[in-house]
């Protein structure tokens, strides 16, 4: 198997999990009760870093993978070619 | 506290700035129409909307009267819980785009069904389309007691009135864009929306005292003690563990099931413009997500501190009471014509999926040598009558418009979302685990819903009727099903004689973007026994008693 198709398991596996965590941030905070009640920038820590999360981070997440999954595109349709002209 | 009846007091303002938007609208849905010189141009839009119209339209028909009323409304009522219950929605176009969007848009799709069709067969597509069909009726059935409920206000008439008048306009307006005229709406519809909802909302922080008015959606910490004083439990988490689980089978993945998002996907003019438009769908989803969150902190806390009581029929209304005292009659009827504007590009979505669904997934396979022209009288049929359908629903609302909308939500995820996955990244999935996963598994979701029999829900109250309980159960459910029957059933020789199971496996590595095929890609009977594993494991855990 080539390492396109090895990058693109792992890319959707390791993206789909840091997708989960931008978004679910708040099954942290009720797993571990402790991390609630800190204030970060006058909000309670258990409001304010799950909104961050799910909207500044997951920006910059949803970015790298635009980038990375493009490139990743651009490789199997290389691979192709090269595949073809090989024949 | 005594709870006061709110109702516009001059509807002039209102009407005109709502008539001069229809108007406008009307005219980009005509003179997108004229560009569809196709049935497949008029479901999408030619392909080829780009990067940003395409991320602002994503935005916008996500949006939803929801974001104006829905969420305010259960804000009041759940306070912080319901925020991260929105939070992870901004997550369904990135997760659609990494799973299946990429893959769909390569095969040339319309919609997940026509996947489901090419990679399962007619027969599970017809089940998997009647499913398609219910959950966008559930999703515009949201909408429109939404419309209704903004034109019960603005006019001053009952609410059967408003909704019939409402419905017929925008059933109207969508049947004449098509995707083009939905498309280009939906853009214009999301920057109005987008104004009309954080402007006005930077007045209402000034105006209750807050310095950070001139950023709403994250500037509002110097209120934080004063809230804290007037609701102690505002910031409280108050559910377990079970509750925030439920909303990744529940929301997460039901809305990687909705067909009218992934059609978002399909309008693009190439891969990386589908791609671009993700990014520019996280910023505008957030911006006004994140404002939503700080309307709703700021009608609990003028809930609690002003001594006007809101009656619950009136906490859809919340958006509008505020900048009903806190602002200008004008600035109000930009409001309302901004709700307006999110209802109609979701409703307009929604329509459109219906439309798609019945013409292009059921009548042009029944079908498959009608005449162009036909067809778009059956897309136009199809239109009119999911616009119907929603309003008749809509005649007999649930106390919460958005209620509606999220059980669809868990439907879609039970019913659409495992079956494309499955389908995308896994070769051994075939057309007998795809159908005794989406009956069994979708029957089941139906069944344990509160609305059809209220003995047998999972968990009681508000979980069981927005499908968090039951998603928790069926999701994994049908991934269980889909993965053991497809790998029990791969086994035995006189079954699979009787399926394309071959061709079915080309088809993934095609729509991967691999020219040449090869049977190790995407064929792992380990990662197979995993999904059912673990899904089995989250089955038995959703039917143990507490955690909720």
């Amino acid at each position: 198997m080539n390492s396109a198709y090895k990058k693109e398991i792992r890319y959707t596996l390791i993206f789909s999990a840091l997708l989960l965590i931008c978004g679910h941030l708040g099954l942290l905070f009720v797993a571990f009760p402790s991390l609630q009640g800190h204030m970060i920038f006058g909000f309670p820590s258990q409001y304010i870093i799950p909104v961050v999360m799910g909207w500044l981070v997951l920006m910059v997440v949803v970015g790298v993978q635009a980038k990375l999954t493009n490139a990743l595109d651009d490789e199997i349709e290389a691979l192709n070619e090269s595949t073809e002209t090989t024949q | 506290m005594e709870a006061q009846k709110w109702a516009l007091e001059s509807p002039t303002l209102g009407i005109i700035f709502v008539g001069g938007s229809f108007i406008i609208f009307y005219l980009i849905g005509w003179y997108s129409q004229k560009a569809a010189k196709s049935s497949t141009d008029y479901w999408t839009a030619g392909r080829s909307i780009g990067a940003v119209t395409n991320g602002l339209g994503m935005a916008s028909s996500y949006m939803s009267l929801a974001t104006f009323m829905g969420v305010t409304a259960l804000i009041l009522k759940l306070k912080v819980p319901f925020v991260y219950m929105w939070i992870q929605f901004a997550l369904s176009i990135p997760l659609i785009t990494l799973w299946y969007g990429t893959p769909l848009r390569r095969m040339g799709a319309f919609t997940p069904a026509q996947f489901v069709r090419e990679r399962y067969g007619l027969r599970t597509s017809y089940i998997v389309v009647i499913f398609m069909i219910l959950i966008m009726v559930m999703y515009a059935l949201g909408q429109m007691i939404g419309v209704a409920k903004v034109f019960e206000m603005l006019f001053g008439i009952n609410y059967t009135v408003a909704l019939v008048c409402g419905g017929a306009l925008i059933v109207g307006y969508v049947t004449i864009g098509g995707m083009y005229g939905t498309s280009y709406n939906a853009a214009f519809q999301m920057i109005l929306m987008g104004i009309a909802f954080i402007i006005p909302l930077g007045a209402i922080m000034k105006a209750m005292g807050g310095t950070g008015w001139y950023f709403p959606p994250l500037l509002y910490s110097d209120m934080v003690p004063a809230m804290l004083e007037a609701v102690p439990d505002f910031f409280d988490m108050k559910y377990g563990f079970k509750w925030y689980f439920s909303l990744i089978p529940c929301f997460t993945l039901g809305a990687m099931g909705l067909p009218h998002l992934g059609m978002r996907i399909y309008t693009a003019s190439n891969l990386k413009s589908a791609r671009g438009a993700m990014v520019w769908f996280t910023f505008f989803c957030g911006i006004v997500f994140c404002s939503t969150y700080t309307m709703g902190f700021s009608g609990v806390y003028f809930q609690a501190t002003s001594g006007s009581g809101i009656a619950p029929t009136d906490f859809d209304k919340i958006t509008l009471i505020l900048n009903s005292v806190y602002n200008p009659a004008w600035v109000l009827a930009f409001v309302i014509a901004g709700a307006i504007a999110a209802g109609l590009s979701t409703i307009s979505a929604n329509l459109m999926a219906i439309g798609a669904l019945i013409a292009q997934d059921i009548i042009a396979t029944i079908k498959p040598d009608l005449s162009d022209k036909t067809m778009k009288i059956i897309g136009y049929g199809a239109i009119g009558g999911g616009g119907l359908a929603s309003i008749l629903i809509a005649l007999n609302p649930p106390t919460f418009l958005v209620v509606s909308i999220l059980w669809a939500f868990g439907l879609a995820g039970v019913t659409v979302a495992p079956l494309v996955i499955l389908g995308v990244w896994w070769k051994q999935a075939n057309r007998y685990g795809a159908t005794v996963a989406v009956l069994g598994a979708g029957l089941t979701y139906v069944a344990v819903s509160p609305y059809l029999f209220p003995n047998i829900v999972i968990a009681g109250g508000l979980p069981a009727k927005v499908g968090m309980s039951g998603s928790l159960l069926c999701v994994p459910l049908c991934f269980f099903l889909h993965t053991t029957v497809s790998m029990i059933t791969d086994r035995v020789p006189a079954l699979m004689a009787k399926i394309p199971h071959q061709q079915d496996k080309m088809l993934v590595d095609r729509i991967h973007g691999w020219s040449e095929y090869s049977e190790e890609r995407y064929n792992s009977t380990g990662a197979g026994l995993i999904v059912a594993g673990v899904s089995l494991f989250i089955c038995i855990w959703a039917l143990l008693p507490g955690g909720w």
